[in-house]
């Protein structure tokens, strides 16, 4: 154990974990990572590509080497950072990405290979030799991406959404965060303060004396005040991780991470909060210098090895090193020495760097390789030329401080290089509303975050009106980082910039010897910053790489941007808990208790769940039922639940003109009550919607849409009211679910319906075909009936008030059980109307035409409507594919949708292409499987056979073009 | 009057209702509902109230409004499903659309703290600009719905009855996590 004295952890809780398998010890404060160093446990994964030893090197979310699988069983997540999960009793957790041991892992040969593996190279595989791609490149590549395993097991936990709102939301809980949050919260404004760690403080936690008394002290006076202000919301473990429109932001809040099991709560909560102001004070991270085979388990960030020391008081190393080009590194040395941690040396690449301790500074120095197989064990020293070999367990690299600006470029704000401040700022309004303080601002000490945090909040409460005063703040250290750039250490060897993509200087040398230079180029090139972390620890020292190879400043250069999320997501909070049967909103129809009273076969209609086929005993397979149910249907009479079809009332004294309008042909003269079937185009002429326009009274008209189309056509219906035609006097509203709709079809549905209407007249001449009315049924039950056919039958629609379509349809079928009253669903639904050769959205799939559907003349050339015009442009005209029907020439085949068509003896290709069967079925009325699709001249091809080809599943059919109507062809049914 | 049992939008023959902590949610099986919307120079019935202008819900004697669009609001009379309740609104100048079945209504009431902290949960509306007598349409796990502030300590959820299961499920759900939370 090297723990040291003081910390922040609780002594007195210790907490019992695995790693690999082996039980460890930690304590109540602890991260995976602090755990693990202070069980002397450096090594904790493998390198991406050449799987080369890889340990801690931050003490934050910006870890890129630490990466571990967490839990086990159906809660095993992969690639978790072991330097922000919080220690539990019974934490379970692996190292990932190697093959054998994670000491001895077979795939370390990839190091050997290494070469081939440069800057690259997977485009490179595409290149050559090209039939090299997909037998082995691709194979190769898929398996060895990627870094930890999926349990491939449903996530077993539940997650919520919420939405916050607030005049001002601080991002990061450090010393600017938290003087923004003080300042804004006296004033009563509303305030949400959020920040990653499971205690607030930010890097006030990690040094040893960043103000005038004990940082843990003011914090803790701090979080008492808060606790006393409503106003303000503190959101601890919550992790702001996207800025996107109009003051949102995108927080996710870890409820439950820290505990072994979430219980019952939800393990993670996905907040969208609006903001009226929000300041990001999310602080800065510290970057390294790379030099030769600095990616040992033991090379680490200088400020994190502090934030080790001083927080979690542990040590990785009993004799440490550091290698600083800034006073920053030598704060670590200090700290370190402190608390009895031996100082190997403090090699500090200025010639003129102070020595400010007891221990040994090498000036002008530069640590030039290493050396140690599983971890660090010494460092090569060269100064003046002059080279030396150091013992050392652990190293810490300081090469200054990156600002956390990413959020403030979520809006493609680009930072831009700031020579005196050796970073890359972003501008306050890259973010509409956003402003920056502290180390995410470039000022980096303590005594510049806690001010300009404060500041930041008085200016961002006067913009929304507020008034807010400076709070008094501790005094704090204001000390410069003096910092003289060294942006990598010359040398032969390997010396990585981006850790977690195995990304090198030499790659970056050959990506702009190989002339991929702007940065957006570099890092594709090189997979730079594309890892898990964003680059966090490696983009701009590799722009500095690039800067200096082209001549160019770092401003010259550019840089990239970084796009939400901040840290990794997990898919399963983006879903906000709607997973699983809850993935998407279910709707039921009327009749859904009934028919799941008889056992029916439910099938997902969009959001629906509609009754498929309802099979009776001894139908083993689904074809018996349907067939039987058709069959009913046409001998007697056939129910079905047809309530959604989307239904809007268009009401007005210009309904009939707002009508005539939207559909295609003519509505208007459509007589009090009657229905007219109605085609809708869209604006570029080709068929969108169909449905049937029922005139109740002068002023009112109740439409049909599909069902698929419901909400499209309502809301653009709403539009042309609203935008297009505002001087129309006509309202519109949807009724789908308000009336339980049924289908009465069959030779009886005139005899069944004649023992539930209260006395109405539906005789053939009393109600002929296309009529519709008001009535009542059942005894005073308000009903609309409408006698529409889509089986080719004699049929009606009847509706009534949703909460009796239960009820109702039970009725039908009791009182017509002598009539043979048969319930079918959406299959026999579609065997009915493909027997009549009835479109559907099959036929309506948005590359199809009135006149491709035999509709041409129905576009009115009497009025305008949308799409009329478009409709009759030169290429829609010449299109010679038609609506017609299809048999196999031998009755046993099958008609495959989809399958295109092509004359006997052609090639089977995109040039002979004739058409494609849209919709197929068994028909029991033909007696063999039957089409429908569109064919080149189809109307004047009856009678030919043609081959409708499956090229996929290598099927070809030979079918005879036949009409579009397999049932009643002059339509005498549904007029009897 | 007719034979024929109706049944609630939950799908059973009477309402749901569940007390989960301090949250008690209630299914108004009884809420009529008929759309109003006024024509070209038209002007509204006199309903015993002052239609509410956006964003707002009024309530009177057994009659409650609440703004759906310009010079459009649904029209609530509690406890009235059964009636005709289109009729009482008819007239000229106006455009009426019954809607009783169009909607399933939950009422939700839990003291104002309790409630504030349920409504986070619940819809991307902000309580402390939602006080009593407003109404809004907003998203609801990817659905459109009605909320009505009907008194601090009382929200209710109008939405598609045929979505009726799905709204109840993130109501009782949000409700234990509210309760798992307290």
């Amino acid at each position: 154990m090297t723990r040291l004295s003081g910390g922040l952890i609780d002594r007195n809780r210790s907490l019992n974990f695995t790693f690999d398998g082996k039980s460890y010890t930690g304590h109540a404060g602890d991260t995976l990572a602090s755990a693990l160093l202070a069980n002397d446990v450096r090594l904790m994964g493998r390198g991406f590509k050449y799987h080369r030893p890889r340990g801690v090197f931050t003490a934050g979310s910006e870890e890129p080497n630490a990466l571990v699988e967490l839990r086990a069983g159906n809660r095993q997540e992969p690639n978790t950072r072991a330097t922000v999960a919080e220690l539990f009793e019974g934490l379970d957790a692996r190292s990932q990405n190697h093959v054998g041991s994670l000491g001895f892992d077979l795939l370390a040969v990839n190091d050997l290979m290494s070469p081939f593996f440069a800057a690259g190279f997977y485009y490179k595989t595409f290149m050559w030799p090209k039939a090299f791609w997909e037998k082995l490149y691709e194979p190769m590549i898929r398996r060895a991406a990627g870094l930890g395993s999926l349990s491939m097991q449903a996530d077993p936990d539940s997650y919520d959404a919420g939405f916050l709102h607030c005049d001002l939301l601080v991002i990061g809980g450090g010393a600017a965060g938290l003087a923004a949050a003080l300042t804004a919260a006296r004033t009563g404004a509303r305030v949400i303060l959020a920040d990653e760690d499971f205690r607030l403080g930010g890097r006030l936690l990690a040094e040893s004396a960043p103000l005038d008394r004990p940082a843990a002290e003011w914090i803790a006076e701090v979080e008492a005040e808060f606790a006393s202000l409503p106003n303000l919301r503190v959101m601890r473990r919550t992790t702001v991780w996207g800025a996107f429109d109009h003051g949102i932001y995108g927080a996710v809040e870890r409820v439950s991470d820290h505990l072994p099991t979430p219980g019952k709560r939800v393990r993670q909560s996905l907040w969208r909060i609006t903001a009226k102001r929000a300041i990001l004070a999310a602080g800065a991270t510290e970057r390294h210098i790379p030099f030769a085979n600095n990616d040992r388990p033991g090379v680490m960030m200088a400020g994190a090895m502090r934030a080790y020391a001083n927080r979690w008081a542990v040590s990785p190393a009993k004799r440490v090193a550091i290698f600083t080009n800034n006073d920053d590194g030598h704060r670590t040395a200090a700290d370190l020495a402190a608390k009895g941690v031996e100082i190997a040396a403090v090699v500090d690449s200025r010639p003129d760097a102070p020595a400010r301790g007891s221990y040994r500074t090498i000036a002008g120095g530069m640590v030039t390789d290493s050396k140690g197989r599983l971890g660090l064990a010494k460092v090569e020293v060269t100064q003046n030329g002059r080279a030396e070999w150091i013992d050392c367990g652990a190293l810490g690299v300081s090469g200054g401080w990156n600002p956390n600006l990413h959020i403030a470029s979520h809006h493609r704000g680009r930072p831009v290089w700031n020579e005196a401040a050796q970073a890359f700022l972003a501008e306050d309004g890259n973010v509409a509303g956003l402003s920056i303080a502290g180390a995410a601002a470039g000022k980096g000490s303590t005594a510049q975050a806690l001010a300009s945090g404060a500041q930041a909040a008085v200016a961002a409460l006067a913009d929304i009106g507020i008034s807010a005063h400076l709070p008094d703040l501790p005094r704090a250290e204001d000390e410069a980082l003096n910092l003289k750039p060294l942006w990598h250490v010359p040398g032969k060897g390997r010396a990585w910039v981006d850790f977690q993509n195995d990304v090198t200087v030499k790659d970056v040398k050959l990506a702009y010897v190989e002339n991929l230079r702007p940065v957006e180029h570099l890092k594709r090139w090189t997979t730079l910053g594309m890892a898990t972390d964003q680059g966090k620890t490696s983009n701009v020292t590799a722009i500095a790489v690039m800067a200096e190879l082209t001549g160019q400043s770092i401003n010259q250069t550019g840089t990239t941007i970084f796009r939400p999320p901040y840290t990794p997501v997990s898919m399963s909070v983006l879903g906000g808990g709607d997973t699983g049967a809850h993935f998407r909103p279910r709707r039921l129809t009327p009749t859904h208790e009934w028919a799941k009273s008889q056992g029916a076969v439910f099938v997902e209609v969009g959001q629906w769940m509609r009754a498929q086929y309802f099979p009776r005993k001894g139908e083993t397979e689904w074809r018996q039922t349907v067939d039987r149910e058709v069959l009913a249907t046409r001998a007697g009479v056939g129910i079905c639940d047809v309530t959604t079809l989307g239904k809007v009332d268009v009401q007005g004294a210009d309904a009939g003109e707002f009508l005539d309008r939207v559909y295609a042909n003519a509505m208007k003269s459509l007589k009090v009550g009657m229905v007219r079937y109605g085609l809708m185009l869209r604006e570029d002429g080709f068929a969108w919607d169909d449905g049937t326009c029922a005139r109740l009274a002068e002023d009112q008209y109740v439409v049909t849409t599909t069902t698929a189309n419901a909400g499209t056509i309502y809301k653009h219906m709403e539009f042309c009211r609203q935008c297009l035609w505002p001087e129309l006097d006509v309202q519109l509203i949807s009724t789908t679910d308000a009336w339980a709709q049924m289908s009465v079809a069959g030779p009886h549905a005139r005899k069944l319906l004649e023992r539930v209407v209260d006395g109405f007249d539906i005789s053939n001449e009393g109600f002929p075909f296309m009529a519709c009315a008001n009535l009542t049924v059942c005894g005073g039950l308000r009903a609309r009936l409408f006698r529409i056919s889509f089986s080719g039958e004699l049929a009606y629609e009847i509706a009534v008030p949703a909460r009796y379509g239960n009820a109702l349809m039970a009725r039908m079928l009791q009182v017509g059980a002598d009539l043979g009253a048969t319930p079918y669903g959406t299959e026999t639904l579609g065997v009915l109307r493909i027997e009549k050769g009835h479109a559907a959205g099959n036929e309506l799939n948005g590359q199809t035409t009135a006149q491709m559907l035999g509709m041409g003349k129905m576009v009115s050339t009497k009025k305008d409507s949308i799409g009329a015009v478009l409709s009759r442009r030169e290429g829609m005209v010449a299109d010679r594919r038609v609506l017609v029907g299809f048999q196999p020439v031998n009755a046993a085949d099958p008609v495959m949708a989809g399958a295109h068509l092509f004359a006997e003896g052609a090639a089977q290709d995109t040039a002979n292409d004739q058409g494609w069967i849209t919709s197929a079925c068994y028909s029991p009325h033909v007696g063999s499987a039957i089409g429908l699709g569109y064919l080149v001249n189809g109307d004047s091809r009856k009678g030919e056979v043609v081959v409708a080809a499956n090229p996929l599943q290598g099927q070809s059919v030979r079918v005879r073009v036949v009409s579009a109507h397999f049932v009643d062809p002059e339509g005498g049914r549904v007029r009897d | 009057m007719t034979d024929l049992t109706p049944i609630c939008a939950l799908g059973a023959a009477v309402p749901q209702s569940r007390t989960i902590g301090a949250v008690t949610l209630t299914e108004n099986a009884e809420l009529g509902l008929a759309s109003l919307a006024l024509r070209r120079g038209g002007a509204a019935p006199d309903l015993g109230l002052t239609l509410p202008g956006p964003g707002g819900w009024a309530e009177g004697q057994g009659i409650a409004a609440f703004w759906t669009g310009p010079d459009q609001w649904m029209v609530e009379f509690p406890g009235q499903a059964s009636q005709d309740v289109a009729a009482r609104l008819a007239g000229p100048g106006v455009s009426v659309t019954e809607q009783t079945d169009g909607f399933a209504a939950f009422e939700i009431t839990a003291p104002e703290p309790v409630l504030v902290a349920l409504m986070e949960k619940l819809v991307n509306v902000d309580p402390a600009r939602f006080g009593s007598g407003s109404a809004t349409r907003c998203g609801f796990h990817h659905m459109s719905i009605f909320i009505i502030r009907r008194a601090a300590d009382r929200l209710a959820v109008l939405g598609m009855r045929s979505a009726a299961g799905t709204i109840w499920h993130a109501l009782v759900d949000a409700a234990e996590q509210q309760e798992i939370r307290a």
